[in-house]
This record gives C-alpha cells, structure tokens and sequence, in this order.
C-alpha cells in the first residue's frame, strides 16, 4: 500500500452471497449488509469458538449456573490466557543500599562461625562435632552439679571433694584426667581441624579475599570464633561452677574476696590453654587442606609429648621434656598462679611460661605466613 | 607472572580478558582487586588508587572466581547471603539480596538446596550470584562459562549479556572461550607474557585480518600468479584462495585477473575472521609489541609484511 492512499475497510462484492447466521431469534434485527461491515476488535473476554476448549469453568455453569440453559454453549466457555511459553524472565534488579563498614565484616565473620554451632545457615559444623560439644559442655559442669548436691545433702566431706577449692579450680581448666585428655583437646581438634583448611580445600577463601576483608581480619576472626566457643565450655563453665558454690552455699564477700585471686588464677589458666590450644590447631589447619590431618595433629603434639615427656622421666628421672608438651607447660603455669603442689618441681615455672611463648609465636607465624600466601585466583 | 609495562584503559560496557597461559591475567585481576602491589606505576579503579585503596575497590566490584569458591555443606541462600555479609550488608538485607540475585541466574527455586547437590552451572550461577550481591559496578568473571554444558553456558552467556544491557553494569570477562567473549564484550584486553599484545573494540580488530576469500575452477594458479602481480597478497590452499582487502575495487580487480587467465571463479565472499583467528594473527605475527587497534588498524599491512610468515606474505620465519 503507497504511503497517503487512504485506508478503506474492507468490502464485501454485491455479488457474493451473504452469509447467514445459523441460529437466529425473532428479536434479532438482521444485519443491513449493504453497509460496510466494520473490523471489529475483539473484546476482553472474546467470543469463544468451537475450537474453544471447554474448561473447568464451563462444566459448573453448565451443572449449577443460574441461567436458563439456552444460551449457546460457545459463549460460555472461558477462555485461559496463555503467555508466550517463558516461564522464567530475567531482570536484573538494582541495589542501592550502603556497605556497612569494616566491623560488621568481623561481626559476619565471627557470627557465622559461632552460630553455627547452634543455628543452621551459618558454618555447617559436623553433627559428632555438635554433639560431642554439648556433651563436653555438660561434662564441664560436673563439679558444678555435685556441689550442688553436696549442698543439697549437706555432706561436708562430699563439698570438700567437689566444692570450690584450690585445687579444684585448677582441674577443672588444667586437669589431666578426664578433662585436658578427654574434653578439651578433642574440642580444640574438632574446632580447628577445617577452620582454615577447608577454605583452602573448598576454594572459600576466594570468597573472603575477593571482598574488602583483609589477611588479619579473616584469620583474627577465625582464631576468635574457635576461641570463643572453647572459652563457652571451658570458661564459662568455670563461671557456673563459681557461681553454684556462692549461690547453693550462701558465701559471702569475705569467702568471694579470699577465693576470687584463685578464681582468678584457673580463669588466666584457661584462658592461655584456649590460646594455646587455638594457636596450634590453626597453624596445622592452615598448612593443611582437610580437616583431619590438623585434628589429629593437634591431639599427636598435646597427648604425645605428655606421654613422651612422662616416658623420659620415669626412666631417666628427667623432667626437661615437659618444655616441649603445651600441656604440661600450661599446667605448670597454672599451678603457678593457682598456687597449688607443682607437679614439676625440677625447674621454674618461668621456664614453661617462655616455653608457651615460643610455642604460640612460632604457631602464630605459621599461621600468618600460610594466610597470607592464600590465593584469590588458585590454590 | 609479573606484569611489565602495562598500560590500559578500560571502558563502561563488557571487556574481554584473553591471553594464553601464563600471559598474566590472574596477575591482573589481583592487581585491580588490590591485592597485589604494583612495584611501580599506578592505576586507579572506578576511581580507586589500586595500591591504596584496594579494600575500596573491592566493596565496588562483584568478583566471580574460576575454580569453585562454595562451601558444599551450604545450601545457596545461606551461602550468596554470607557473601553479602562478607561486604558489609546487614544480615537482613543480605538476605533479601540473596533472594533476588538467585532468582536473576535462574536458581530461584534451587536456593534451599545443599550446593554439594548442584551441577557445575549451578555452581557457575551461585558464584555469579555471590558476586552481583550488592549490584557491583564491575562485575570481573573469570572464565564463567568454563565447563558447562550448552544449556547451561548459553544461560551464563545470556546472563551476562543481560548484566551489561539490562543492569547497566560493566564486566571484565577472562576466558579462553572466544566464542563466548565475542557474544558478551565489545573489547578485548590481550595479554601475552606480561606484556599487553593488544586492545580496542573487537570489530576495529578483526577489521585487520580482512579478506576476500574465491574459489576457483580451471587456471587456479595463472590466476594466483595474475594477481600477485598486480601487487595483491594472496593465500592459496588448493582451489581457495584468500586475498588481502586493501582497496575497495579488489573485487574488481580479482575479476579482472580471472578475465585475463580464463579462470572461473565459482564463489566469492568476504570472509571475517572470528575472534579466534584474531587471536592467533595477533599472537603468532604480532609478536609482543603492544598494539591498540588504532596501530594495527592504521598499518595492518606493514604489520602482514614484518611479523607475518613468508607462507601468509609477512617477513617472519
């Protein structure tokens, strides 16, 4: 069609044969054909078809509508709207928000670590992990428990065995048995084993250093997470068991203030168990790529220089070796400030105390240095 | 790879980041990431120092790794929400982000599944998602459509295309996949050996290879020798022949010769070498030497006569 001719509606020849309707009323006037027959468009609800399917719909109206029932059955039919076939579209949606600033990072990242212990969506920890924490965690409060019960039965001799003592604050952070061989090693291992060796094993670490979160924000969170969980069932249980002695025993300021220095003393103790057990277990997940050779070397260096160390003095009666068992240097340390019978009377505490030190640095620069040589691009 | 004497200018829209191994790309992309100081030099990012302000950088940028950068034991929400939390968005609206950058690479009703459970697309797409968390103005995608099956790269390809039309955002896209670069970017980055081998739109690149390809019948080599004659470069394998496009009456001149000869030419097109042909002319007989399109554009036959072998009419070797 030329541009400017004028659009005309569609005419129908005189000599063709006007099509009739099939069914007609009287009422309805016939069409005049002599005009022009007009497009016209379809309505909202368009005039069904044969071709039209009969739906849901229709079948109602049919059995239940409130018509008379002589309607063409076509006009009834609903029509359902197809799309296009694309049942998925694609829109990009902007965000305009503000990035929070670098504390919330460490917050996420601390956050994520430790509620997953008890919340799913965060660091999928293992379920044995999980259980053997709540186990260990009510493990821990033994002591508290059977204080409880000696003030409860008022035996004295039952409350000298398990109330808060000197000695007793000092195993329940430094104990050997059960405590420092069953409970807090096998935690620390469980804890650090795929803290940083997973991110190696997995890639993740991509995911950190590809975002506005440096070597030691990622790794001071990482150590504060595992220490913070440990610090839960060691320390805070501690706390508990503190509290039930001054609670179920009624003591007053003059027993808090003689035995708070020996609280004290157990609380410094635990504290540098926790640093050194994380210190250690975080250099061997860093320099590994699975979460069973730093568990299981964790465990190697705490039980196996203990066992070494006891092994050479009982043959040689030599007591030098315990300077390269953390445990035993904690202990050491610990009665110190406890200021209870030292077990290792062959050299200062001093000397375990430099000991922990060189320990923890030596881990610490491990640590630091596989950190920092984690890629972005490939591992 | 050390990067030496680096200068580029990269523009709003998609860029292609090529190289061979080795040439330096992921040295590059650390290197605008802020993770790597630049021992001299200096270069800013969306108006960021690179060697200052890398943390800044990092907030503006979406980074989708090579190689998986998931954790398998989380499911994909919790894990693109977590990437957002890794940049400083409040848990909640991480949250919400989450949601919708899922739904925008196709993995909407797949959120709440383990990521151990997804096939590679759906780790390619969940990457994707943890990088578009906080609607980056560059998005860098490193080799995205590496692995994937057809379906699956043409809905990354797709996405990405989507990114730059629809979100209005930039990508910087390293891949070995030129089929894919060529459908997403508009330019090419090319790096070899540190050195920047070439830059510029990819159409003023590819206009440097352009030929006239003919298929003769009858008198194939009267007619190579004809045209040689009259000064044009040709390549010739058997009955097809390649001429160099160097003046607008070639095809009349080509006619001309097979006039002259009485040789028939059944067919004649223009042919345009894909980005991968691009490549290798810029690889194999441009050497080292940095090359904008403008240079290779303004000399491309200077360039054929030095670098180019003596088979393809050049003076190399």
């Amino acid at each position: 069609m030329n541009e400017g001719e004028p659009i005309t509606p569609p005419q129908i020849p005189q000599s063709q044969p006007i099509p009739q309707p099939i069914v007609t009323t009287p009422q309805q006037p016939i069409p005049n054909v002599t005009q022009p027959i007009q497009s016209v468009e379809p309505a909202t609800t368009p005039m069904a078809t044969a071709e039209t399917p009969v739906t849901g719909q229709t079948r109602m109206e049919a059995a239940w509508g409130s018509s008379e029932g002589d309607e063409d059955y076509t006009e009834m039919a609903s029509v359902g709207h197809s799309g296009s076939g694309e049942i998925f579209q694609q829109n990009y949606e902007p965000w305009r928000g503000e990035l929070n600033p670098r504390w919330m990072r460490n917050w996420a990242i601390l956050r994520h670590h430790v509620l997953g212990i008890v919340k799913k969506g965060h660091r999928p920890w293992g379920v044995p992990t999980k259980i053997f924490l709540v186990l260990v965690f009510f493990a821990s409060l033994s002591d508290a428990g059977l204080t409880l019960l000696a003030s409860l039965i008022g035996e004295s001799e039952f409350h000298s065995m398990w109330g808060v003592n000197r000695d007793n604050l000092y195993g329940h952070v430094l104990g050997f048995f059960p405590r420092n061989v069953m409970y807090y090693p096998i935690v620390a291992a469980l804890l650090v084993g795929g803290v940083i060796s997973e991110d190696r094993n997995h890639g993740t670490s991509a995911l950190y250093f590809s975002r506005p979160i440096n070597r030691f924000d990622y790794v001071g969170m990482k150590y504060a997470s595992v220490a913070i969980i440990q610090a839960v069932i060691i320390i805070f249980t501690l706390f508990l068991y503190y509290l039930t002695e001054i609670m179920a025993f009624g003591r007053g300021w003059a027993w808090i203030i003689d035995t708070f220095p020996l609280f004290l003393g157990a609380l410094v103790g635990g504290v540098l168990l926790i640093i050194t057990y994380t210190s250690i277990g975080l250099a061997l997940s860093s320099v590994s790529k699975g979460k069973f050779f730093p568990g299981i070397g964790l465990l190697a260096i705490i039980l196996g220089t203990k066992t070494l160390a006891i092994i050479v003095k009982n043959l040689f009666d030599r007591e030098i070796l315990y300077l390269l068992s953390p445990y035993d240097c904690l202990a050491h340390v610990g009665q110190a400030l406890v200021k209870t019978q030292p077990t290792y009377d062959q050299y200062s505490w001093t000397w375990s105390l430099a000991s922990l030190i060189v320990m923890n640095a030596i881990s610490l620069y491990v640590l630091s240095s596989r950190v920092s040589s984690m890629e972005v691009t490939r591992e | 790879m050390a990067l030496e004497n680096l200068n580029l200018d990269i523009k709003k829209g998609a860029t292609g980041l090529l190289g061979p191994n080795g040439a330096g790309k992921s040295t590059f992309l650390k290197t605008i990431l802020g993770l790597i100081q630049a021992t001299s030099g200096e270069g800013t990012v969306l108006g960021h120092d690179i060697r200052t302000e890398g943390s800044a950088i990092r907030s503006r940028i979406g980074y989708m790794p090579e190689y998986d950068a998931l954790n398998p034991e989380m499911d994909a929400i919790n894990q693109v929400r977590y990437s957002g939390e890794l940049l400083g968005m409040n848990p909640i609206v991480a949250l919400q982000r989450a949601h919708a950058s899922l739904q925008y690479v196709g993995l909407g009703e797949q959120r709440y599944r383990e990521i151990k459970s997804f096939s590679t697309g759906m780790k390619q797409a969940t990457k994707l998602a943890c990088a578009i968390i906080h609607d980056p103005e560059l998005i860098i995608a490193d080799e995205p459509s590496n692995g994937l099956d057809a379906t699956a790269r043409e809905f990354m390809i797709n996405t990405l295309i989507n990114t730059v039309k629809q979100g209005d955002r930039s990508v910087l896209m390293a891949s070995h996949l030129m089929d894919d670069v060529e459908r997403v970017c508009d330019d090419i980055v090319l790096l070899h050996k540190g050195k920047l081998a070439a830059q510029g739109r990819i159409e003023d690149l590819k206009a440097i290879d352009r030929e006239i390809e003919i298929h003769v019948w009858g008198g194939a080599s009267k007619l190579e020798a004809a045209m040689k004659q009259r000064g044009m470069k040709v390549r010739r394998e058997g009955r097809v022949m390649r001429i160099a496009h160097e003046s607008e009456e070639l095809t009349t001149e080509i006619l001309s010769c097979a006039s002259q000869v009485g040789a028939q030419i059944r067919r004649m097109h223009e042919y345009e070498a894909s980005l991968e042909d691009l490549f290798l002319v810029i690889m194999e007989n441009l050497g080292y030497d940095v090359k904008t399109s403008e240079d290779l554009f303004s000399h491309p036959i200077n360039a054929r006569k030095v670098d180019a072998p003596g088979h393809m009419g050049g003076g190399a070797s």
